[in-house]
């Protein structure tokens, strides 16, 4: 089944998962942001079976709030000998944070690095609630009704938040009305997604939305947010923070739970795609009418010496139920505009699919943290202790975001 | 001033050096694009080098102010108080015709939102924010047909 299992022997591993509760939004208002993002790198060390002693790098992704350079005092880490921060964007970076750290150990940079995601948007802005930062009057001086712009994407978003695309769900709904017309991909293709992770979630004691099962009906009936996305299309945004500890093969072969190897990362962006259709609206309608993956997916499947039809199990980032149909198209699961067909087929589900996907409930149902936890149910699923454990699973796929500079990895049993 | 649909709460742009001169034109209900002066190549949003040949020379082209829709979406949840009394309200890409097949994010007003169709002519329809902020929206081109 595993094409490349000569590369495990030498391949960085994952060796430890850590997370704090996941609790709704502003849920979990007694503990810092920072205290939990502490706690589940702590956690992961632990379940590694190491100690901070053992820890010499932390890595994380764009729009992290938490330093590393305080995180490696607070931990009371012996010497941070590498930090890195993705430039990857929030729900993009993940999979490229595990992979800085994977060639971190691999270099001999570092031996053990800890990759980390803590949000509690409930103690910060809530980032789908609209223009939040985007100051009223009155403006600077030089142009009175026009305010400095503090970054290259505020400038960007200067073009998109006069006209009331205050938030992904907008921006991302434009994405799927062209997908629909080009493709026939319909909300009800959007409503398994929905249905199918939630029915995961289920089964998953963590999950933010255990309790609230959902059938196609409670989906069809939910509020318009921007059509064609209605609430149930949108991930959650809530409170926790999960960690993942990456380190050699050599020094995982010891680790507490057996290692699991990174078979093979691959991170980056289109030509002139910038942060994605969030504010690019000119890019080529291939690439605009897409999840914007399809030249990481060709050179994950070329790193990973493996192809789609060797995935057991797979963690596709699930920011909005579309563009995790667009996300299995280029990542080569379905031909192009069949990623709706594909997952009303029923391919998603645990129960009988051929491509079991989101089995923690994912970001729609689970949790949000960027997408870090689905790295860490991949680990799960390899090491057979998943709520939707997929029998005798060998190998996983993670996605980051669709829709903005990304990133993927594949996961492997050695 | 113009007729408005947008109420005054809307977000004002925030510009770098670079965007600030497509608002500057836009207060004068001037429709533009920055065009390289070295090769032709248009881009927007504008930015300090054409990422086709690299040159920094740049000026601002008058566009046609008419195109189509590219996609839109119906906006239904009111994501700043203000918008309550005025949600739905629909947000457009559209491709502005003469301009190399660049898009714009924008909205697209007096119409139905039922009606709203991809490949809809459109043509702008300028809204004066205030005294110095215009922001160019779209209606329906009168006699347009769907292109």
């Amino acid at each position: 089944m595993v094409g490349a299992v000569s590369a495990v022997g030498r391949a960085a591993c994952l060796v430890g998962v850590g997370e704090t509760r996941y609790a709704k939004w502003g849920g979990i208002t007694g503990t810092s942001e920072y205290q939990l993002a502490l706690q589940a790198v702590l956690g992961a060390i632990a379940d590694a079976g190491m100690t901070p002693d053992d820890i010499d790098g932390l890595a994380s992704f764009a729009e992290d709030r938490n330093e590393a350079t305080f995180m490696a005092a607070d931990l009371g880490l012996p010497e941070l000998r590498y930090a890195s921060l993705s430039w990857l964007p929030g729900g993009g970076g993940a999979c490229a944070a595990v992979a800085n750290a994977a060639m971190a150990v691999q270099s001999g940079a570092a031996e053990a690095v800890v990759v980390y995601r803590s949000l509690c948007q409930g103690q910060f802005r809530r980032f789908g609630q609209g223009p939040g930062n985007v100051a009223t009057r009155p403006g600077p001086p030089r142009v009175p009704h026009v305010r400095r712009a503090t970054s290259l994407l505020e400038a960007h978003v200067g073009f998109t938040m006069p006209f009331g695309m205050f938030s992904p769900p907008i921006a991302y709904a434009m994405v799927l009305r062209r997908h629909m017309h080009r493709f026939g991909t319909t909300v009800e293709h959007m409503g398994h997604v929905a249905v199918t992770t939630r029915a995961h979630a289920a089964r998953n004691p963590r999950a933010v939305m255990r309790d609230r099962p959902m059938t196609m009906d409670d989906y069809l009936a939910s509020r318009w947010v921007s059509e064609p996305f209605r609430l149930f299309d949108c991930c959650l945004e809530n409170d926790g923070a999960c960690a993942v500890v990456v380190t050699t093969a050599e020094r995982a072969a010891d680790s507490a739970h057996g290692p699991v190897a990174l078979l093979g990362a691959a991170q980056g962006a289109l030509r002139g795609f910038g942060h994605g259709q969030y504010s690019n609206v000119s890019m080529p309608d291939d690439d605009y009418a897409s999840a914007g993956a399809r030249q990481v997916a060709a050179r994950l499947w070329a790193a990973s010496g493996i192809g789609p039809s060797d995935i057991d199990v797979a963690q596709i980032y699930d920011h909005f139920t579309g563009l995790v149909l667009l996300s299995l198209e280029d990542f080569g699961f379905c031909g192009r505009g069949e990623g709706g067909p594909f997952a009303a087929s029923g391919a998603l589900s645990w129960s009988g699919g051929s491509l079991p996907t989101n089995t923690h409930g994912g970001s729609l149902s689970e949790a949000y943290i960027h997408g870090l936890n689905h790295v860490v149910e991949g680990v799960r699923q390899l090491r057979g202790s998943s709520t939707c454990q997929v029998d005798g699973a060998q190998t996983c796929l993670v996605t980051s975001a669709a829709g903005v500079p990304t990133s993927a990895l594949v996961m492997a049993r050695p | 001033m113009t007729e408005r649909w947008f109420p005054d709460e809307m977000p004002m742009p925030a510009a770098s050096a670079e965007t600030v001169g497509w608002w500057e034109a836009a207060a004068e209900h001037r429709l533009v694009v920055q065009r390289c002066t070295a090769c032709g190549q248009m881009r927007h949003p504008p930015g300090p080098v054409c990422p086709v040949c690299r040159s920094t020379a740049s000026e601002w082209s008058a566009t046609e102010g008419t195109g189509t829709v590219y996609t839109y979406t119906v906006v239904r949840q009111a994501f700043i108080p203000s918008l309550a009394d005025k949600i739905p309200y629909v947000v457009i890409a559209v491709e502005l015709d003469g301009a190399q097949g660049l898009r714009m994010v924008s909205n697209l007003v007096d119409v139905e939102p039922e009606e709203v169709t991809v490949g809809m002519a459109v043509e702008v329809a300028w809204e004066d924010m205030g005294p110095e902020l215009a922001v160019p929206r779209f209606r329906p081109a009168a006699g347009g047909e769907s292109r």
